[in-house]
């Protein structure tokens, strides 16, 4: 073989095994920068999908009042209102407790966007859960040592305390100041009220009076058990009305109440059918969640139940858990108005990797 | 003339050559891609200005700033921005002039990529003051 073909194999090799090893160190070097540039664009693509998902009001304009209506077009807000205030009855119909709710199927149809999964997550600024830590008996009356504690991410929050205590034909409220985030407080109830209770705390930040959380806890008291919720009724509320739709054949009902941190209400019936009841729930001009109570009878047993209007706490669509591993996932946290108080709405939404 | 024995060193020439250019293009090409912390950067930055546009929607931050009630201030805002975010306030009047004595803070910032917000906010007071609101906001570590 001659001296030049070898060089010319020499130099072949050298070649491409450079320029292999040169667009591999290449790709590797710059594989992360572009990684990172795919994502910025499906960030900013997924952003503005979750602001129109919170600053649109969907079609029709006012889906949420009709339990009947499936939106053509997905959006939370509020027709007419100052950005990102949130219809209070399309939140509640995201709950899937409410029986009015719009399943995940139907709000990704309705968005028209095919490649974005998302999940939407609506809760107060803050937490407030009650737990009883003392009981008294005397001889007419209990008395019940609850302490409240108002926190946001184990941080405490100072906060203004509104408490409701609701009985068989008995409504009682005080309040209390949750100095340190913790608040401990007396509930004395006679021996003439029947049981279970129900005790309803609304906390109202001190520094700002739109944030405003709530918490319900039911407790025994003269003989009276505390039931799981919903299981003498399913309570759904929409569109000012509350429908209570029965668990058992005989069941009877007494007062309902509409409380709010700075007032309450006995709610009036509009209809009542076998099965079921619906009460006009009144427009309240407070900053604050509205808890409806429904108090009433089952043959024997005194129950209560209780439902938030809007229907908060909620978590409903996607679960990214188990899907994490597939696509993008980006978390948007925003501050929303409902009923013209502050909640956290966070929205995760997710695309093809 | 290039000698016939001389051609299989051009060719090794040549292949360096190539190597070079196709680095320098990767090289020039990787300064146009956007790197992951601006993306960080925008999320806190929206988050921020969001939480200052709700709490300014019904007077509330207003009133806080006449009131020169700082700790309200602070707290407000620890409670509207999310979990592990941690922020530095400052507020100037018309003048630019800075209002607050103390810090409106929740943690400090120092060593991380921040983002700032800065926020014109008008009090609903018969006699209305002016304010610029300097927020800087990281994700605290």
């Amino acid at each position: 073989m001659p001296a030049t073909s070898v060089d010319t194999f020499f130099a072949c090799s050298l070649m491409v095994l450079l320029i292999l090893s040169a667009m591999a160190g290449a790709s590797k070097i710059l594989y992360p920068q572009i990684s990172n540039s795919v994502d910025e664009f499906a960030y900013e693509k997924l952003m503005e999908i979750a602001k129109h998902l919170l600053l649109n009001p969907g079609e029709p304009l006012n889906w949420g009042q009709d339990s009947q209506v499936v939106p053509e077009k997905f959006g939370l807000a509020k027709a007419d209102a100052e950005a990102y205030t949130l219809d209070i009855d399309k939140v509640s119909r995201l709950n899937s407790e409410n029986r009015f709710s719009i399943s995940y199927a139907q709000m990704f149809a309705s968005l028209k966007i095919s490649d974005v999964s998302f999940r939407i997550e609506i809760e107060p600024i803050f937490e407030a859960s009650i737990n009883l830590t003392a009981t008294f008996h005397t001889e007419n009356e209990t008395i019940y040592q609850f302490e409240v504690s108002t926190e946001k991410d184990g941080v405490p929050v100072e906060a203004e305390l509104k408490c409701y205590v609701v009985a068989e034909n008995y409504l009682g409220a005080n309040q209390a100041y949750a100095l340190n985030g913790i608040a401990l407080f007396n509930v004395t109830l006679s021996e003439d009220v029947g049981g279970p209770a129900l005790l309803v705390v609304f906390a109202k930040a001190v520094c700002n009076s739109r944030m405003v959380s709530f918490g319900a806890y039911c407790f025994e008291h003269n003989l009276g058990e505390p039931q799981t919720p919903g299981t003498f009724l399913r309570l759904s509320s929409l569109n000012h009305t509350l429908e209570a739709l029965f668990g058992y054949q005989e069941i009877i009902l007494a007062e309902t109440y509409a409380l709010t941190f700075n007032c309450f209400s006995t709610l009036a019936k509009i209809a009542d059918e076998n099965q079921s009841a619906t009460y006009s729930i009144p427009y309240l001009q407070d900053s604050s969640p509205i808890l409806l109570v429904v108090t009433g009878r089952n043959s024997t047993n005194f129950f209560i139940e209780w439902v938030s209007y809007p229907q908060v706490p909620l978590q409903t669509g996607a679960n990214f858990e188990s899907l994490s591993a597939l696509s993008n996932v980006f978390a948007y946290s925003y501050i929303v108005i409902i009923n013209n108080a502050l909640y956290q709405c966070k929205l995760l939404l997710g695309g093809p990797r | 003339m290039i000698k016939r024995q001389n051609f299989g060193q051009i060719r090794i020439l040549e292949a360096f050559l190539a190597v070079i250019i196709i680095f320098s293009a990767f090289a020039i090409s990787a300064n146009f891609t956007v790197t992951r912390c601006n993306v960080e950067n925008d999320d806190l930055a929206s988050v921020g200005l969001q939480a200052l546009m709700q709490l300014d929607s019904d007077g509330s931050l207003g009133k806080l700033l006449d009131e020169e009630n700082w700790k309200g201030l602070r707290e407000t805002l620890s409670l509207a921005l999310p979990a592990g975010i941690s922020f530095n306030m400052t507020v100037y009047n018309e003048q630019m002039q800075q209002v607050n004595p103390t810090i409106i803070s929740n943690g400090a910032l120092i060593g991380q990529k921040t983002a700032a917000v800065e926020y014109v906010c008008v009090s609903r007071n018969p006699l209305f003051h002016c304010y610029v609101i300097y927020l800087q906001l990281a994700v605290a570590k």
